[in-house]
């Protein structure tokens, strides 16, 4: 089919805990978000079968819209092409499942051709297992070693501007040559070659007896000239290739998409630089992603996608691994209660043997919510000097602040979800909070492969839930005292006058998508872009609007008040309820003491649902009940 | 709409199916059983080397020959490509009696290349070798993967540290470890038994499994903190639940008590969610003439299955559900989430987040 004839495209997106589609079709001329549904990941064992957990998504989606999807006497996944008002034109997978791809990195200098390769990497979920340059003065059997023991699954050769000199560049290829014909038994990585074009001849030459060879234009095809997408196509190219190859049953899905199965970084950044694209103030979106095995931040800077993909940190799967980098103390700045680090590590080595679980208490939400803001810091932290903006701590004018991962988009409160973005990004002055909660972001960024016009038009029609705006006050003021007073004038109703006080959040309420004139002054001391009075005409998110008074860089509070201050803030986000548990029943009602196993089960009922028999010690062969 | 949660498998008497691979690593040497073929849990069914490092030789410098090129050498060398090799072992020589000149192996392993004058060794740091685990019969055999069928009780743990045990297992007494301590080692009654302790270990537990020569131990939990140190523990360590101090689930510890006296197998697998391992215990069971069925891995949640939570503020509980409320629920920390009524022990009703139920398979 072609793909001028593409109306409806239905998008996968293959997380650690969750496979996510969303469909986008042609309503009324434009293309929109249609339907979303979401289904356990099925690639890990015992299942092993990705294409199980999409199915079971489609048929949630086709219950959903009451649009048959699923293929289900055909050899596809889905129904394709679309044909009177059932199945979709075009299937596309990105994906983050599964072991990261581990990469080996050669180039001819450190500072140009391995940093350009590294930059290529970032963009998909990947471990670093060495490098190896000319400069390496390393022996050849350290060189070897570092090479092969690391076991990678890609090679990336990157070196040389075009038609530039090639011999130095030619003998390390030699080096790595002869390196992979040492490998008798195991796997073998296939080569990317991203470097001077005039080598392609000769790397595939050396290479080919042993492994499989993709080429890509030249990383840096003169000294001050990078170029980084055609080496990140062909990335996702091998990605695609390491994802069938790897268990999870990965292959049936990329057999079916269009364009293989896409990291869903790169669909991030894609999208990133379409939102780059439109106007809107400051320097441009920024979106991170906090899922459970991998985070990323994509950062648009004057049209450019920046980003980071850390794929040992996450509130799932990579949960130890996070709190080892966020380190305990920083994570309990953010809790009420005093929580030991014992505690917490036991915590994060439970919540990595089961991370498909979500927190049933209050106390569990606040540690995964406390470890999700410092993984953005730790983001913002490594991304911050690519950026080339801003200083010191205070995050540059990005608009709007996007967020996706479940722990971000199913907060219990819009409210909570705004204040986790503000805690974690701390953004000064006017911030346009949003958050993606049916993953639109990665989606619309592959489907923009196939048909920009859809990738334009959906970002259009909003499928993204605005949270709302936050004024963020530059400057510190004493708490309790006046900080900003606040005027809302809507429609029809009274006008809302308040004083925020130094150290409050505070949520006004308004109900999302009324129009509102809002008139800020601020106390001496504090600024939005540099002025202390502030008129605005906006419209009201999810969350209302919100004024946030705590003061930039964001001091947190400490000691008792620690617990006092934070609850308030959470009370505030909470549009001023907390949740109240319910009493949980006295243990020994619900489990008997240990010496009681051998004692008649009160639970006996439940034990003979999962057809526990007792055995006649004596007997040979014991009858089942 | 159907939900289809995880499956834990705990079951009195099920046909089980294991397959068994090499670790992440280790290269295949030999499969040691074939399709029919019946194998107890210690059989060894694969073989690997676990290859490192590659110690590049060169010929020509160690025989002292500074002026010989690879051709000269090519004759001195006594190895070949593929060839093992142990440490010590003559790769290369010149000359006879004192005046003589070898190359020796530094190190265990295999010859990989032999070329230019350089012979190159790679390290080869152990054979790795992969029992049945469970007592059965051999199902098929694949490349370097063999599945293996089993009938027994069948208990999927939380966490295990990498090691293994078939045998007998023996229950705390009520007093703990501490009863332990007095215990002369060589009659112990838990030398050499696996001990199941239904109450959280710490470290001087442990340490006194060790000091009484036991199997291993089974227990619910212990803090995060030690699994560096039981990661180092030469005997198997198995937790049911997971870490911190959690309650052990009742069923398993049942299942356990009533079969005193039988051999198990103690399968401590560290739990990777890339590798097919679960820590579990297997009590090998007579099947009674009856062919026990293959528990299901896939079964959708309905009205009536019982279940077990995993998150507090009932981790560890056994319920049942009673309900499957078609809308997200809101739950006491305020998130609002796809749920089921379930009935604890005690008869009291509560929603629960699906994501926190596991199906008993």
């Amino acid at each position: 089919m072609g793909v001028e004839h593409v109306n409806s495209i239905l998008v996968a997106d293959l997380g650690s805990v969750h496979t996510r589609l969303a469909l986008i079709d042609l309503v009324e001329g434009q293309y929109r978000l249609i339907a979303s549904a979401r289904s356990r990941t099925t690639a890990e064992p015992p299942l092993g079968r990705a294409s199980l957990g999409l199915d079971r998504a489609a048929q949630r989606m086709s219950e959903l819209i009451g649009r048959r999807i699923v293929d289900e006497h055909g050899d596809g996944l889905f129904l394709m092409p679309e044909s009177e008002g059932h199945g979709v034109d075009a299937f596309l997978a990105t994906g983050s499942a599964g072991r990261p791809m581990r990469v080996f990195l050669v180039g001819l200098t450190p500072e140009l051709s391995l940093a350009s390769g590294a930059r290529v990497l970032a963009s998909s979920f990947i471990t670093v297992t060495g490098m190896l340059c000319p400069d390496d003065l390393r022996p050849e059997e350290a060189q070897i070693n570092a090479l092969l023991t690391g076991e990678p699954d890609v090679i990336l050769i990157t070196g040389g501007t075009d038609d530039g000199a090639d011999d130095i560049l030619l003998a390390l290829l030699r080096r790595v040559a002869r390196a992979l014909g040492l490998i008798r038994r195991g796997t073998m990585p296939v080569v990317l070659f991203a470097g001077n074009q005039a080598l392609r001849a000769h790397v595939k030459a050396l290479f080919s007896p042993y492994t499989t060879v993709f080429t890509a234009r030249n990383v840096r095809p003169a000294l001050d000239q990078e170029q980084f997408v055609p080496a990140q196509i062909e990335l996702a190219l091998v990605y695609d290739e390491f994802r069938t190859r790897s268990p999870g049953g990965f292959e049936a899905v990329g057999r079916s998409s269009q364009v293989g199965v896409v990291p869903t970084v790169q669909g991030t950044i894609s999208t990133v630089r379409y939102l780059s694209a439109l106007p809107a103030p400051g320097l441009g979106p920024l979106c991170v992603d906090v899922g459970s095995a991998n985070s990323l931040l994509v950062a648009g800077v004057h049209g450019q996608p920046h980003y980071v993909v850390r794929t040992d940190l996450g509130v799932g799967h990579s949960f130890p691994a996070a709190l080892q980098a966020v380190t305990p103390d920083r994570l309990r700045r953010w809790l009420p209660a005093e929580v030991g680090e014992d505690a917490l590590w036991d915590y994060a080595y439970n919540k990595q043997l089961r991370p498909a679980t979500i927190p049933a208490t209050l106390d569990d939400l606040l540690i995964e919510q406390a470890l999700a803001r410092e993984l953005v810091r730790s983001l913002v932290s490594s991304a911050r000097p690519d950026w080339g903006q801003g200083t010191g701590e205070l995050l540059p004018p990005f608009g709007p602040l996007i967020g996706a991962g479940a722990i971000l988009t199913e907060a219990p409160h819009p409210g909570v979800a705004a204040m986790l973005l503000l805690d974690a990004l701390q953004p000064v002055g006017l911030a346009d909070l949003r958050l993606d909660p049916h993953n639109l972001i990665a989606a619309l960024g592959v489907v923009a492969y196939l048909k920009p016009v859809a990738t334009v038009q959906a970002l259009e029609a909003g499928g993204l839930v605005e949270l709302g705006t936050a004024f963020c006050p530059l400057g510190r003021v004493k708490d309790g005292r006046n900080a900003m007073s606040v005027e809302i004038r809507q429609p029809g109703e009274q006008i809302i006058r308040h004083m925020v006080h130094g150290g409050e959040l505070w949520l006004a309420p308004v109900t999302p998508g009324t129009r509102v004139e809002v008139v800020v002054r601020l106390r001496r001391g504090l600024s939005i872009d540099g002025r202390r009075r502030i008129k605005r005409r906006l419209v009201a998110g999810a969350a209302g609007l919100i004024f946030d008074a705590r003061g930039r860089p964001l001091a947190l509070p400490r000691g008792a008040e620690r617990a006092r201050r934070l609850t308030a803030w959470l009370k505030a986000a909470m549009g001023g309820h907390l949740p109240e548990p319910a009493p949980v029943a006295d243990d020994a009602e619900l489990r008997p003491a240990p010496r009681d196993f051998a004692a008649p089960d009160p639970g006996a009922r439940l034990a003979a649902l999962a057809e526990s028999p007792t055995w006649d010690e004596e007997g040979e062969d014991a009858l089942l009940p | 709409m159907p939900y289809y949660p995880e499956t834990s498998v705990i079951k009195g008497l099920a046909r089980v199916t294991r397959e068994r691979r090499l670790p992440p690593g280790v290269v295949h040497r030999r499969t040691a059983t074939g399709p029919g073929a019946q194998v107890s849990a210690v059989t060894v069914v694969l073989q690997g080397d676990a290859l490192r490092e590659y110690h590049i030789l060169d010929v020509a410098r160690a025989l002292r020959l500074r002026k010989a090129g690879p051709e000269q050498v090519a004759d001195l060398i006594t190895v070949a490509p593929d060839q093992r090799v142990r440490l010590g072992q003559e790769l290369a020589a010149r000359g006879r009696g004192k005046r003589a000149q070898t190359l020796l192996s530094p190190v265990d392993g295999e010859v990989v290349s032999v070329d230019d004058g350089q012979i190159i060794v790679q390290a080869s740091e152990r054979t790795v070798e992969v029992p049945a685990k469970i007592p059965g019969e051999v199902e098929s055999v694949e490349n370097d993967i063999v599945r293996i069928s089993g009938v027994g009780a069948v208990m999927q743990c939380a966490w295990g540290n990498g090691r293994f045990f078939f045998g007998a297992y023996q229950f705390l007494p009520e007093e703990g470890f501490a009863a332990l301590r007095t215990l002369d080692p060589t009659i112990s009654p838990y030398r050499a038994k696996m001990i199941i302790s239904p109450l959280p270990i710490e470290r001087a537990d442990l340490l006194l499994a060790q000091r009484q020569e036991a199997a291993g131990v089974v227990a619910p939990s212990m803090s995060a903190s030690l699994r560096e140190f039981v990661m180092g523990l030469t005997f198997p360590v198995i937790l049911t639940e997971g870490f911190g101090r959690r309650q052990p689930t009742t069923l398993i510890y049942r299942l356990l008590h009533s079969n005193m006296g039988r051999q198990a197998t103690f399968d401590a697998a560290t739990p990777d969610h890339w590798r097919w391992e679960r820590p579990e215990i297997m009590l090998p069971l007579p099947a009674g003439g009856t062919f026990p069925e293959t528990p299901s891995v896939t079964r959708a949640l309905a009205v009536g299955a019982g279940v077990r939570l995993t998150r507090a503020p009932w981790d560890g509980v056994l319920a049942e559900v009673v309900a499957l409320p078609p809308t997200p629920q809101v739950i006491d920390n305020g998130l609002r989430t796809q749920c089921a009524r379930v009935r604890l022990p005690n008869n009291r009703e509560v929603l629960v987040p699906l994501a926190n139920l596991e199906l008993l398979g």
